[in-house]
């Protein structure tokens, strides 16, 4: 690595901390101006005026607005995040918790859809006008528009409430325990909790790589270096792969960080339909009870998913592209 | 020249008159004797269509009256903060009480909800002031002897039936399904205004085959499972079997002895309890008197704050011996078996005295504190918890009412349909959470004979409540027209599909004892309703818009 592409890097790593910041900044106000009042969980026929003034400081809402601030700054940049009001344990305990749930699903169905995809898109656009394509595409573009909550739906009425060949929620079968991430990974158990949810992100996410390579494989193909590839006789697969696919392949990396963002708003729902104990429920819960600060944290965790997604995304185009330096910019 | 500035002029004129036009015209409207729009706010149909279609139903009814009524739903966070924390600022509500075990006492309901103490900043959101109604749910608190606390109790209903504080609608009934062919349906008991998923279902229901866990369902996930912190409902059925208490509600809705083997009153405030002999923490430990002692002194100190309440009106408690506790109480209180005993878990102090220390001189309280292995004393010990996911006990061998299943397995789902489809496809046998159609959960059972729908009448109520602190709603016979105008037949049959009965007292009918009988029942009618208000005073223009009394006019802006 040359010391101009080391700068470029720490500069964008600088930009992301502005971003995170601009980010954090923007979610503390906006949950404090959204209606309601995180008090409102406790409402019961017992709650008495001490109790809400107990709440507020314990919440540190007592406090003003600029001291909430700086505090959840200071929390956020230590990563501890604070404390949830609505289950009393820390923040960072809950979000690392759900975490590996949530990332072996998106990440999981983000590889495959991104596989199937471009593997999909490429023979698509190889086969241009065959009866594959004719059944193919528009199968991609219906499965891509429909609903992801309905296709998640109708995968559990046929495969788990009919066949019966997969459980319908959760990761793991009442009382089965994992002891690490690793042996999550691999237990059969695991991974038939896995197949529904899985499959339905795939369906939702596989639409867009799938058209993007396969029209940028169409515009490739037209390139004249694959005519002079056929030119000098080269077997088709390998003008497919090493030839055209290489370099179609590069708007379909830059749109990487696009579908991880795309795919974050998926797996909240996709948690939903199935039950996943992830981030996605988490935050969804939290925003409904105004829980200011796991609702922050969740947020900013996503958020810098996200920004980091993008770095890698940037990262992979370079070396995708040997054409692009990072210095030149 | 001129005729420009004469034109200019008239603009200005027209321009003016417009705005000073309208100005008048609102103070005016201020003046009428004509009732302003009023506003009624529910749930969205989309998370609660029971109480939307509800609240559309009444407001039909009302309009009938000659108001003016618009329907505004909001979601549930920002409706209670608008009714909770505004309290001058909104009109209606569609509202609902839960039923709990610990409600099977009226005391709690009776005085919390009513009682113009909690008006400013308690659960007497409505403002609803009446000192002679003040005197009769104080009375019957402090009333102990049964019988002559039930007449108290069935007065202050016939007070709340005559002023109509709320229009009560139904008590919704609640409905579980569980697995025939797993559980022994002779084995699952039915507790009064609870319904079959309660705590003696649980100990008592008995596996017919090879699957002895009992596999449940919630929608929530579980919050905490601390014996010290009131959270979620959900949370509640976990600590209740982990956690023993001194008294239970039996599945007749009345209190019993627990781990309190029997209790005597020496006095209207002297309570002698014995305890049951060898009884063990999870961790192997004895039950001591000073656990107990422990248990109900540690909230009446600052870091256990949602059982203060509970416990505040003890003064002491002294162990007589060993088995023996005296607690003494500041002032008689009647439902002190119910909403104290029955409703404190029995902690152990060797765990909890340290833990309370620790947060000497911090901010936090005992609601942020989860012990890795809750130790309890209760017929179910804890074997894991998986955040999101699930909550795993397993029966307690050693104790005196052990449960006859392996394990209680509650799992989190968050979809209906497959809290519903898990029912069917065996990977749930017991449906302990469904919020769907009711009709869709009874033809499911019809199509599957191995599954068995339990619906029973529910303690808890759902009514509208008007906010009394806003003419017209401080009168009692605005109100009562509003009951008499709202269809709440329909209402049980259209929003609730039948599935309820026509609730007339916060008491529910489900509450056999306590519940006051031949209360007016104000049929759905009208004509009726409008009778009693031009009896009142009331008056309508020719529009057919409602008008206040001679002498009074409208004071406030449409609720925003």
């Amino acid at each position: 690595m040359t010391r101009a592409s080391s700068r470029w890097i720490a500069q964008r790593l600088a930009q992301m901390l502005l971003v995170l910041w601009v980010i954090a900044t923007i979610l503390f106000l906006i949950f404090r101006l959204m209606p309601g009042n995180p008090l409102v969980a406790y409402i019961d026929p017992n709650f008495t005026a001490e109790q809400q003034r107990a709440l507020v400081h314990e919440f540190g809402l007592d406090l003003p607005l600029w001291q909430q601030y700086l505090l959840y700054l200071k929390a956020s940049a230590t990563g501890h995040m604070g404390q949830s009001f609505f289950y009393h344990a820390p923040v960072a305990q809950l979000v690392w918790e759900t975490l590996p749930n949530t990332l072996i699903l998106t990440g999981g169905a983000v590889i495959v859809a991104y596989l199937l995809g471009t593997a999909a898109g490429a023979f698509f656009a190889w086969r241009r006008g065959a009866a594959a394509e004719g059944i193919g595409i528009p199968l991609a573009l219906a499965a891509r528009a429909a609903p992801e909550f309905w296709v998640g739906m109708i995968l559990l009425a046929v495969f788990s409430f009919s066949l019966r060949w997969f459980p319908s929620s959760g990761t793991a079968s009442p009382g089965v325990q994992y002891a690490s991430v690793w042996q999550q990974l691999t237990s059969p158990d695991f991974l038939r909790h896995l197949a529904l949810p899985l499959a339905t992100f795939v369906l939702y996410l596989q639409g867009l790589p799938l058209l993007l390579m396969r029209s940028s494989m169409l515009d490739v193909m037209e390139e004249e270096f694959v005519v002079m590839a056929r030119m000098k006789g080269l077997p088709e697969r390998r003008i497919l792969l090493r030839h055209a696919a290489r370099n179609a392949l590069l708007p379909v990396a830059t749109a990487f960080a696009l579908v991880i963002g795309y795919s974050l708003g998926g797996d909240v729902v996709i948690e939903n339909v199935f039950s996943w104990p992830g981030l996605g429920r988490l935050l969804v819960k939290a925003v409904a009870s105004k829980d200011y600060p796991l609702a922050q944290g969740a947020f900013l965790l996503i958020a810098a998913v996200a920004i980091l997604m993008n770095l890698l995304a940037d990262l992979a185009y370079a070396w995708l592209d040997p054409r692009v330096s990072y210095a030149k910019r | 020249m001129r005729a420009q500035m004469l034109r200019g002029a008239f603009v200005f004129a027209v321009i003016a008159a417009l705005v000073v036009g309208t100005g008048p015209g609102r103070t005016q409207a201020q003046a009428s004797r004509q009732v302003r729009e009023l506003v009624l706010v529910t749930w969205p149909q989309a998370a609660d269509p029971q109480q939307y279609e509800a609240a559309r139903i009444a407001a039909e009814g009302m309009r009938k009256l000659g108001l003016k009524v618009t329907v505004r739903p909001m979601p549930w966070e920002q409706l209670s903060d608008y009714v909770w924390y505004n309290r001058q600022k909104w009109d209606m509500t569609t509202w609902q009480m839960v039923g709990r075990p610990e409600r099977s006492d009226p005391d709690e309901i009776l005085v919390n909800l009513f009682s113009s103490s909690t008006a400013k900043d308690g659960y007497n959101f409505i403002g609803f002031i009446d000192p002679a109604y003040d005197e009769v749910a104080q009375a019957q608190r402090s009333a102990t002897d049964p019988e002559r606390r039930r007449k108290l109790v069935y007065e202050a209903q016939r007070m709340l039936a005559e002023k109509q504080p709320y229009t009560f609608l139904v008590n919704p009934k609640s409905l579980y399904a569980y697995n025939n062919q797993v559980w022994d349906p002779k084995t699952i008991v039915d507790q009064k205004g609870i319904g079959i998923k309660n705590f003696w279902t649980f100990i008592q229901a008995t596996p017919k085959g090879a699957q002895k866990d009992m596999v449940l369902n919630a929608q929530d996930p579980v919050q905490a499972i601390n014996p010290l912190y009131i959270s979620g409902k959900v949370d509640s059925w976990v600590t209740e079997l982990i956690w023993d208490r001194l008294v239970r509600i039996g599945p007749d809705g009345l209190p019993r002895p627990w781990a309190a083997a029997a209790y005597t009153w020496v006095n209207p405030t002297t309570l002698d309890v014995t305890l049951r002999s060898g009884m063990k923490w999870h961790d192997g430990r004895p039950v001591t008197a000073e656990d107990v002692i422990f248990s109900f002194m540690a909230p009446k100190g600052a870091k256990v704050p949602m059982y203060k309440p509970f416990v505040a009106n003890i003064a002491a408690i002294k162990a007589l011996n060993a088995t023996t506790l005296r607690f003494t109480l500041d002032r008689p209180q009647a439902a002190f078996l119910t909403s104290t005993l029955g409703k404190l878990n029995l902690v152990p102090r060797h765990v909890w005295e340290p833990m309370l220390q620790s947060l000497e001189g911090k901010k936090e309280n005992a609601e942020s504190l989860q012990e890795r292995t809750p130790i309890g004393s209760g017929p179910f010990k804890f074997v894991s918890w998986t955040r999101g996911q699930e909550v795993v006990l397993e029966a307690n061998p050693q104790h005196w009412a052990a449960p006859r299943m392996h394990r209680w397995i509650l799992r989190t789902v968050a979809n209906v349909e497959a809290a519903l489809g898990g029912l069917r496809n065996g990977e749930l046998n017991f449906l302990s959470d469904y919020l769907g159609d009711p009709q869709v959960l009874v033809r499911l059972s019809r199509q599957d004979p191995r599954i068995t729908v339990v619906a029973s009448t529910d303690i808890g109520f759902q009514f509208i409540a008007y906010n009394e602190r806003r003419p017209p709603f401080n009168d009692p016979v605005f109100r009562k027209a509003l009951s008499m105008a709202i269809d709440r037949t329909m209402i049980r049959l259209v929003a609730y599909k039948g599935y309820g009965v026509l609730a007339d007292s916060p008491v529910s009918k489900a509450l056999e004892f306590w519940h006051a009988p031949g209360l007016p029942q104000l049929p759905y009618s009208v004509q009726a309703a409008r009778d009693l208000l031009k009896k009142a005073g009331y008056d309508w223009d020719s529009q057919g818009r409602l008008l206040y009394p001679a002498n009074q006019t409208e004071t406030l802006e449409v609720a925003r």
